[in-house]
């Protein structure tokens, strides 16, 4: 068994383990005990807590708190055992407010972009690396701009030799555009190879076109166009891996706070618990 | 296009002479003296005779009392004869760290681990003006030209509470660690203020040594008493001799190098070439075929185990300090004298490398003796070349050939600390980079990427070498091993900018980061030239816990790894 295998065991039996108890608990107690939904509201509660707290700990690394990994295999798991926990807290009834929809509605958005989130960091790094071409990704306009600053040149070059300027109108047509900047994010995400194919078909076509110096030209200009589509590739990709916990963080602290609000609604209609 | 052949002078070996300002007046005065007057000259050859050995290859160097020669734990590439005045090496207890210009190992205790919270810089490797006024330990001074002295603080005690030997003219020391790439083992320091040594470097040392019987009969005898003796114990199959069967096996063993010393600067331009480190360019220590002469035991650097395939050679394994060569086939045909076995691999030096030889007559007739059977390497099956080589090339099959055949062209089995990335496991989130720059003044001390090859990716971080070419020749002892586990660490405060460790670095490991005052002003010199310092990754030696960088990663995507343990590296690829 390998250790990425025994962790996921862990991890599983552990959440297999705790939503047993809590179902367990549930049965047994949610009709006896009066306090009971204030014990489940304050268990979820501090394991939301202890989910939150994981941002909290990337930010000091200094600090001896056990591995990262650790933390997000107890960060993945407890956040499926809030799913259990809330169920029981909402002894598998729909929320009845307006106030209890929109804290669902939020804490759906948080563990539907946190399983999303998980899913992407899963594949894409693959993708990523079968393409190859690794590049960082803050390095990605500078790259893209020498890209273009030497296509640029390639075409200008090709004009004084064929006394013709195919290439270079083909290129400010076409291609300035294309180098310009970021280009066919959701077919990269898609895993298409339409942004390529249709650039180099095009690139083929004006080939009958070019006499043998033009042509020399145009490959190297091919040559570009092929790395500057892995570039938008690998910035398709690293961007979506970056952009899922802009969804995902700032709703964590939207429920936070609109958890907080309805401890203290709860408390303040109610006397405290009985 | 032009076609007629631009003509250059072809290299030689003395266009950059040690000390260009050596005279020939200075080779002329040293051939008078002691060792050099006693050589015979007409034993050198005439391409490198011995006054031009001399001339390009030494410097004579004057120290005032006190000033540090060799330090304890430093490498170095050059041997010192004494010309005039003496020398004094501190014997025990060694010489405090502070007083070499080494940061004292210290971990951070709760209060400053938690203090870095909000006590960090905003600006990276700040430091208080008083930090960089306060008495570090080390006397630095600046001579004439851009040469440093060092000079230990308060004399007076370090003899009243060190014990320390005298060393008088016509004295060498420093021969065996220049010769054999290993750490001084002790500190020296001047004696008189007049002290005047011959520093003679080690391409200079080997070729005196060479062609004059007499030195290198001096330096092997120190080298066999000193070094040899205690290596031996050191190796299993040596351990069941007794104390004359081991003075025999000292007495007959031999010793080799192979390679350049100074490979990184070669490395750094092939690389720079677009080109890689190949078998077919590196020095053949021992040939697949050939008759096995003795076993090779490499005592530093790293050597290439291949094997023919093809038209090229295939890397089975690299081998290390304390790993050998050869010894299976030699047991093999002391066992089986009806059936021996020639060399099943060959073994190339990759940069530079020290092998101890204990030639196959030693073997047969004084050490398998006593070796237990159950001690013995297995035999090595007739007709099965192919059977023996899929047995050794067990090395290469846990890894990969490619990624075997990767490692060694980079010269990535040198790290004890590589920084290893998974980026099938990767998601580029530079968690990482941020903890290290958190835990270090806001300096990230390396960056996230490097050559891969497939899955793996070697991140441009300090490897922490086995042989580390950067601490060769610091000038104030700032780079050093940290004493607890080895990790090359460099204390910011006796570090002078000089970039010599940057430059040495074969992997580009070591940055030079202009430094600021806590205000974000860049700290600068008398003649307003910003000061620099030497920063690299120091596996976080001072916090608790081990790496940062490692321990951030939230998918177990990077760790660090010692290339010599490829059962843990094949394990990590496995997981």
């Amino acid at each position: 068994m390998t250790s990425f295998t025994r962790q996921r065991w862990a991890g599983l039996l552990f959440l297999i383990g705790a939503t047993a108890v809590a179902w367990f608990a549930h049965a047994h107690w949610s009709a006896r005990l009066t306090a009971w939904d204030y014990f489940t509201g304050w268990v979820l509660f501090a394991v939301m807590v202890m989910l939150t707290v994981f941002n909290a700990r990337k930010k000091i690394p200094f600090l001896p708190l056990g591995t990262s990994e650790g933390w997000l295999q107890f960060h993945i798991y407890s956040g499926y055992l809030t799913i259990a926990l809330l169920l029981v807290h909402l002894r598998f009834r729909p929320p009845g407010s307006g106030f209890g929809i929109t804290l669902f509605v939020l804490y759906a958005i948080v563990t539907g972009s946190g399983i999303a989130g998980l899913v992407l960091t899963r594949v894409l790094p693959r993708r990523l690396t079968t393409r190859g071409g690794e590049v960082i990704y803050e390095k990605i306009p500078t790259v893209r701009r020498s890209l273009q600053q030497q296509a640029e040149s390639l075409a200008l070059a090709a004009i004084p030799g064929a006394k013709s300027t195919t290439i270079a109108d083909f290129y400010a047509r076409r291609l300035r555009d294309y180098f310009n900047g970021p280009r066919d994010f959701w077919l990269h995400l898609a895993e298409s190879r339409r942004p390529l194919s249709s650039v180099m078909d095009e690139l083929n076509d004006l080939r009958r076109f070019l006499n043998n110096d033009e042509r020399a030209a145009l490959d190297k200009i091919a040559a570009l166009v092929r790395q500057k589509d892995g570039l938008d590739y690998h910035h398709a990709l690293q961007t979506t891996l970056k952009l899922w916990l802009f969804v995902h963080l700032p709703f964590t602290y939207g429920l936070m706070l609109f958890t907080l609000a309805h401890i203290v609604i709860v408390y303040a209609f109610s006397g405290g618990a009985k | 296009m032009p076609t007629t052949p631009l003509i250059v002078n072809r290299p030689q070996r003395w266009d950059a002479a040690f000390d260009p300002a050596m005279t020939d007046e200075d080779a002329q005065r040293l051939m008078f003296t002691a060792p050099f007057s006693q050589m015979s000259e007409e034993k050198f050859p005439k391409r490198t005779p011995l006054r031009d050995i001399l001339r390009n290859d030494s410097r004579i160097r004057r120290f005032k009392q006190g000033e540090i020669i060799v330090r304890h734990g430093d490498y170095g590439t050059s041997a010192f004869l004494i010309l005039n005045g003496a020398a004094r090496v501190v014997l025990k207890p060694p010489l405090p760290a502070r007083m070499l210009g080494r940061a004292e190992s210290k971990k951070k205790n709760v209060f400053r681990m938690l203090s870095q919270a909000w006590n960090s810089w905003r600006e990276p490797e700040s430091f208080r003006l008083a930090q960089l006024r306060a008495d570090v330990g080390v006397d630095a001074r600046t001579g004439t030209g851009e040469d440093v002295h060092v000079f230990l603080q308060d004399l007076p005690r370090v003899l009243n509470q060190h014990r320390t030997e005298a060393m008088q003219g016509g004295e060498f020391f420093g021969e065996i660690a220049a010769l054999s790439r290993m750490p001084r083992t002790s500190t020296i320091f001047a004696d008189t203020d007049d002290t005047e040594l011959l520093e003679v470097r080690w391409q200079g040392l080997r070729d005196l040594m060479k062609y004059d019987d007499a030195l290198q009969k001096h330096i092997e005898s120190v080298y066999r008493e000193r070094a040899l003796r205690s290596y031996l114990r050191a190796i299993p199959i040596f351990k069941h001799l007794t104390k004359e069967q081991e003075n025999v096996v000292v007495g007959q063993t031999e010793f080799a190098t192979y390679g350049d010393y100074d490979w990184s600067g070669d490395y750094k331009k092939l690389l720079k070439s677009g080109g890689a480190a190949r078998p077919d360019q590196e020095p053949v220590v021992a040939a697949e075929g050939d008759y096995p002469n003795g076993v090779v035991f490499v005592r530093a650097g790293f050597a290439r185990m291949s094997q023919k395939f093809g038209n090229g050679q295939r890397t089975l394994n690299y081998l290390g300090a304390g790993q050998n060569f050869g010894f299976r086939e030699i047991a093999h045909n002391w066992r089986k004298r009806d059936a021996p076995v020639d060399l099943q691999h060959s073994l190339r030096a990759i940069g530079y490398a020290h092998f101890i030889i204990v030639p196959t007559e030693v073997m047969e007739k004084i050490v398998l003796p006593t070796v237990p059977v159950r001690e013995l390497p297995e035999l090595i099956e007739p007709k099965a070349e192919e059977i023996s080589s899929r047995r050794d090339s067990h090395a290469a099959e846990k890894i990969g050939t490619d990624l075997m055949e990767f490692l060694a062209e980079h010269r990535f089995f040198n790290g004890t600390a590589t920084m290893l990335i998974d980026l099938d496991r990767c998601t580029r989130c530079d968690d990482c980079v941020r903890a290290c720059a958190s835990t270090h003044d806001n300096n990230p001390r390396f960056l996230r990427h490097g050559p891969s090859n497939g899955r793996v990716m070697v991140a441009n971080a300090c490897m922490h070498c086995a042989d580390p070419v950067c601490m060769i020749g610091c000038p104030t002892g700032a780079i050093h091993r940290e004493s607890a586990a080895g990790q090359v660490v460099i204390n910011p405060l006796t570090c002078i900018g000089c970039s010599l460790c940057a430059n040495n670095c074969p992997y580009e490991a070591i940055r030079m980061t202009e430094i600021r005052d806590t205000d974000g002003a860049f700290l600068v010199d008398k003649s307003l030239r910003p000061i620099s310092k030497a920063t690299k990754c120091d596996l976080c030696v001072e916090n608790h816990g081990g790496p940062a960088c490692e321990r951030a990663c939230p998918h177990g995507a990077l760790t660090r790894m010692n290339m010599g343990d490829l059962d843990t590296f094949a394990k990590w690829l496995k997981r």
